[in-house]
């Protein structure tokens, strides 16, 4: 369980992490979501110490990280995939790490295994591509078979199978009753593996709820028809809480209308309807529509790029 | 049969996990900086390097002086047999000093670059432990390195030395005192640059500074000497000076000399300490 209290983080005028609460709760996975800049990773690293909280504290399973006996044994950490050095093997970085908590080398093969890496294990690590590197970080996270797992975009620069086996690893270990704390910027793959989502933005806490919530939370009622009399079909929904969008030709975005109102009414109307479906929100709407205010860096408007380049 | 997915049970699996197993120890630390430092190939080559120049140089002397010696000559310069051997057997670890000083650096510098330092400060989040296990390891290994290089050098010397009747034992204390004083000096080298790396956080920044004080020091401080005369007295209370007549004292007693050396690396060492625990990794 990782508990922060009012947790800030000042980088000189700039603050990282502003006064944040909130609890994660062990037995399920939680999400870390927010945009670049949010502070996801400065509040992972201020969970393990690597970086002093300017004010408020961060507690892991019942005391501050720092406190406890066996740290690589409460919390294992994948904060990049670049936390080790690049002229040794992954083997022996993992002996190494394991000698601190004298963990027994059985236990670096078994990681070894488990993160399929036995065939690079005796490599280099300088010479790792990207997915190679967040398996090691994967793998040294695990060393301690730890109650609480903090891992920041460990998808990152996986190939199809290793996310896949990612997600089911993060489940097991939530369902043996371990904290897993897991940032991503996969929204798809967030929804699948995660049950409960914390929303950062600009260093605040905007979201803390279920996957469920926040994806109801963004739904709006939304529903696609598809009809040869958009125009017709348009002045006849017409009203002040309607919102209707021209997708294509043939193609409206109806907002503020069930899809049974308007079958109906375009039965009345005897407008021809070809498609007739309500768009469910999916995690990544719902993520786009609590974070629209928050992001920091965002990317110019392809439109006006387009033109500025004519 | 078939398989029936129990939800009940899946939610009774859902209380907390204890974690189980050995802890954080200083024994576990100082083993993991040993793996750390012999499984880089720089640590070998380094080392290598070291034993190489003591050996080489001891033999150039060796048989530099053995051509060039007449008895009357050593004799003029005051130094007798067991002054020759030691010479010659120290001569090259000049270099070692060097070496093992950006070997210091490197130690800690590497892990600043590669972002190891993210994975040691996780494991080990009281920090200071880990410091001092990387300073104990770095000492051993270069004290052992070092009293083989000079007992090696002395051990070589004999034969060639031997052809102008020169003797001397190893156990004598004339010998074996100045012997472990260099190899003492060199490992405290290696202790101090591990210091500087940890304050400066990169390997050139570090080995710069290191070096700087190691070689660059005692010409400047030298050259203001003869503008203004004070200045001279403060030769002897550099690192290098210091190092120096903690094995041939001059202007001061050995242990004196050794204080002054250990004021050095204490100054160092309490500097990063301070900056480690201070710092954000």
């Amino acid at each position: 369980m990782i508990q922060a209290q009012s947790l800030t983080k000042h980088y000189g005028s700039k603050t990282a992490v502003d006064a944040v609460d909130f609890t994660v709760q062990p037995g399920k996975v939680t999400g870390f979501l927010g945009p670049n800049g949010a502070g996801k990773s400065t509040t992972m690293r201020m969970i393990v110490g690597l970086d002093r909280p300017s004010a408020g504290s961060v507690i892991v399973n019942g005391k501050p990280y720092h406190e406890h006996k066996a740290p690589l044994r409460e919390v294992g950490v994948l904060l990049d995939a670049k936390a080790v050095h690049t002229g040794r093997s992954a083997y022996n970085h993992l002996r190494a790490m394991a000698a601190t908590h004298s963990i027994p080398t059985s236990r670096v093969h078994e990681v070894i295994n488990l993160t399929g890496l036995e065939s690079v294990a005796k490599k280099r690590v300088g010479g790792f591509s990207l997915g190679m590197g967040q398996r090691l970080g994967i793998a040294a996270a695990l060393l301690g078979d730890p109650a609480t797992l903090i891992l920041d975009e460990p998808v990152n620069g996986l190939d199809p199978e290793g996310v896949q086996w990612v997600r089911k690893l993060t489940k097991q270990l939530a369902a043996e009753g371990r904290t897993v704390l897991l940032s991503s910027h996969l929204m798809s793959e967030m929804a699948l593996t995660a049950d409960h989502i914390i929303v950062l933005g600009r260093g605040r806490v905007i979201a803390d709820a279920s996957v469920a919530d926040i994806i109801a939370s963004a739904a709006q009622n939304t529903v696609r028809v598809r009809t040869p009399h958009t125009a017709a079909l348009a002045s006849l929904l017409a009203q002040a809480d309607v919102t209707i969008t021209n997708l294509e030709q043939d193609v409206l975005e109806i907002n503020g209308l069930t899809v049974n109102e308007i079958g109906d009414r375009a039965a009345a109307a005897q407008i021809s309807l070809h498609e007739l479906t309500a768009v469910s929100a999916s995690l990544e709407d719902a993520y786009m529509k609590l974070t629209q205010d928050e992001v920091e860096y965002r990317t110019g408007d392809t439109h006006t790029e387009a033109e500025v380049a004519r | 049969m078939s398989t029936v997915i129990n939800s009940t049970q899946q939610a009774g699996a859902r209380t907390p996990f204890v974690p189980t197993g050995s802890g954080l120890s200083f024994i576990g630390l100082l083993r993991s900086e040993a793996i750390k430092l012999w499984t880089l190939r720089s640590t070998y080559w380094t080392f290598s390097l070291v034993v190489a120049a003591s050996f080489g140089i001891a033999v150039l002397m060796a048989y530099a002086m053995s051509a060039g010696l007449d008895e009357p000559a050593t004799a003029a310069m005051g130094i007798d047999s067991t002054g020759i051997f030691v010479l010659v057997a120290t001569a090259g670890l000049g270099l070692g000093q060097l070496i093992v000083a950006v070997l210091g650096v490197l130690s800690i510098s590497g892990e600043y670059s590669s972002g190891m330092i993210k994975s040691t400060l996780a494991a080990v989040p009281n920090r200071l432990p880990a410091l001092w296990a990387k300073v104990a390891v770095l000492f051993s290994f270069t004290f052992l390195v070092g009293l083989f290089s000079v007992v090696g050098s002395f051990l070589i010397a004999i034969p060639i030395l031997g052809t102008k009747d020169l003797t001397a034992s190893l156990f004598d204390e004339h010998v074996i005192l100045p012997l472990l004083g260099n190899a003492l000096f060199l490992a405290l080298i290696a202790v101090f640059a591990v210091g500087i790396g940890t304050i400066v956080r990169s390997s050139a920044g570090g080995i710069a500074t290191v070096l700087g004080i190691i070689l660059l020091l005692p010409t400047v401080v030298g050259l203001f000497s003869m503008l203004v005369g004070w200045v001279a007295d403060i030769m002897p209370f550099l690192f290098t000076m210091a190092g120096a007549e903690m094995i041939t004292p001059s202007t001061m007693e050995s242990w004196q000399a050794f204080l002054v050396v250990l004021a050095w690396v204490a100054v160092s060492l309490g500097a990063a300490a301070a900056l480690l625990k201070r710092r954000d990794a």
